[in-house]
């Protein structure tokens, strides 16, 4: 015989009102959208949302779900009852125990909570590279920039930008793009000595405190230094 | 993406329109178009500015249309964080969907302005359609560029001044100092 499902909304680990999951009627806009479908068997944007719906979301945090979806959003922006999926399926990756995320975003987070960015690259490695990349586009063979440095904590810059880890660490020379940019534009720009990291992966590993943190750290380096504008160099 | 335009329309910045003929077309980054939109409103979107930009750089009669709506394209595949997550087959897989519409615009550059999209269409998506695997088949597609790139290939510099370079030689050399940088000479 079937059983009913109760479900009490207290015991949710996840935080659907009844404005969300409740609402689903099931149309497969979102899994019909979403080129994730198929890629985990057993789940689809739809199931994963009815599944939460009848309590059974502890299966949800445990699937490759919510780590597969890449939340670009795409199924909430279409969705005709105005469920938030990608918060919620962002809400299942914050339930999961942090030893269990995936990869080394959660690694790479706790990285940059204690050395300032996700590859723990340290500072003094960091400024010499600076400078020694200020002095190749000085003198570059085929575009040189005479003048050009790397500004480092300065104060009251107009624009302060972070930079993404993976640049310093693997692609240095991605980041003249934006020097050379500046360059001739005769920006007033810095980059700070410490804390400069603009890639929160808080955000991806659903972890609040540590994304908060990580934005609070590039608003207050933009304080310290006085500088009015944030760049992002995205 | 603002501070580009502002540059290039308050003319602060000046591009050469000739250095690149080849043609090209824009991906829409899910966090900077389509959620950026659900969070601020903002009007025009990040992908209209985008492609206003690179047709800055690019002749505009080459442009190839990746997504008539910014708002619905899709996620190149490895947004999410998924770049960095064991789970690469699936990120492969999943971008797809994005080798497809790259064939169909038929363009040979993709203009991407974010990092996760570029490494997943350069290094992902784009090392599989030169190995030839099948389903990544990408046409025409050469190269990925980040929208900043594109641009900074572009410029055109107005020498600084002498004095503009004096200063900032005695500005760089004093941070030297404070933070104990010293570059072995050439
Ligand atoms: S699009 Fe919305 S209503 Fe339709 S199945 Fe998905 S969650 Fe349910
Ligand atoms: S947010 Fe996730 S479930 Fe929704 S369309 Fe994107 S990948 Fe699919």
């Amino acid at each position: 015989m079937d059983q009913a499902v109760e479900v009490k909304r207290k015991d949710r680990k996840i935080p659907v009102g009844p404005e969300m999951a409740d609402r689903c009627y099931t149309c497969g806009t979102c899994g019909g959208g979403c080129p994730a479908t198929g890629l985990v068997p057993g789940w689809d944007a739809r199931k994963a949302i009815r599944a939460i719906v009848f309590g059974m979301e502890q299966e949800v945090i445990d699937s490759k779900w919510p780590w597969v979806c890449t939340l670009c959003g795409r199924c909430q922006y279409q969705c005709p009852m105005g469920i938030q999926l990608m918060k919620t399926f962002r809400a299942c990756r914050t339930a999961r125990d942090r030893d269990k995320v995936p990869g080394p975003i959660h690694k790479g987070t706790m990285m940059n909570l204690e050395r300032g960015n996700n590859l723990g690259i340290p500072r003094d490695d960091f400024l010499f590279l600076l400078a020694d990349l200020g002095v190749e586009m000085e003198n570059d063979e085929e575009q040189p920039c005479p003048g050009f440095y790397v500004p480092v904590d300065k104060e009251g810059a107009n624009i302060i930008t972070t930079i993404n880890s993976k640049e310093p660490f693997g692609e240095p020379d991605d980041m003249k793009f934006w020097w050379r940019i500046f360059y001739a534009a005769k920006e007033d720009f810095t980059v700070s000595s410490t804390n400069w990291e603009g890639v929160n992966w808080g955000l991806f590993s659903g972890d609040d405190p540590a994304w908060k943190e990580q934005v609070g750290r590039v608003i207050e380096n933009a304080r310290r230094l006085k500088c009015k504008t944030i760049l992002y160099p995205e | 993406m603002d501070l580009l335009e502002e540059y290039i329309k308050s003319g602060r910045i000046k591009l050469n329109t000739h250095k690149y003929h080849e043609t090209f077309t824009v991906h829409d980054p899910c966090n900077y178009v389509r959620k950026s939109v659900m969070i601020y409103n903002d009007s025009p979107n990040n992908g209209e500015k985008c492609r206003w930009i690179a047709q800055q750089c690019i002749d505009p009669s080459l442009y190839r249309e990746m997504c008539d709506d910014p708002l619905n394209n899709f996620c190149c595949g490895a947004g999410g964080g998924a770049w960095a997550m064991p789970y690469d087959q699936e990120r492969l897989d999943y971008g797809k969907v994005k080798v497809d519409q790259i064939r169909d615009t038929g363009a040979e550059l993709v203009i991407a302005p974010c990092h996760n999209c570029r490494d997943q269409i350069l290094k992902g998506l784009g090392a599989e359609h030169k190995k030839k695997t099948p389903g990544f088949d990408m046409g025409n597609y050469q190269e990925t560029l980040y929208l900043w790139e594109l641009v900074a290939n572009c410029l055109e510099y107005e020498p600084w001044s002498q004095e503009e370079i004096d200063a900032a030689h005695a500005a760089r050399d004093a941070q030297f100092e404070r933070d104990g940088i010293e570059l072995e000479e050439e």
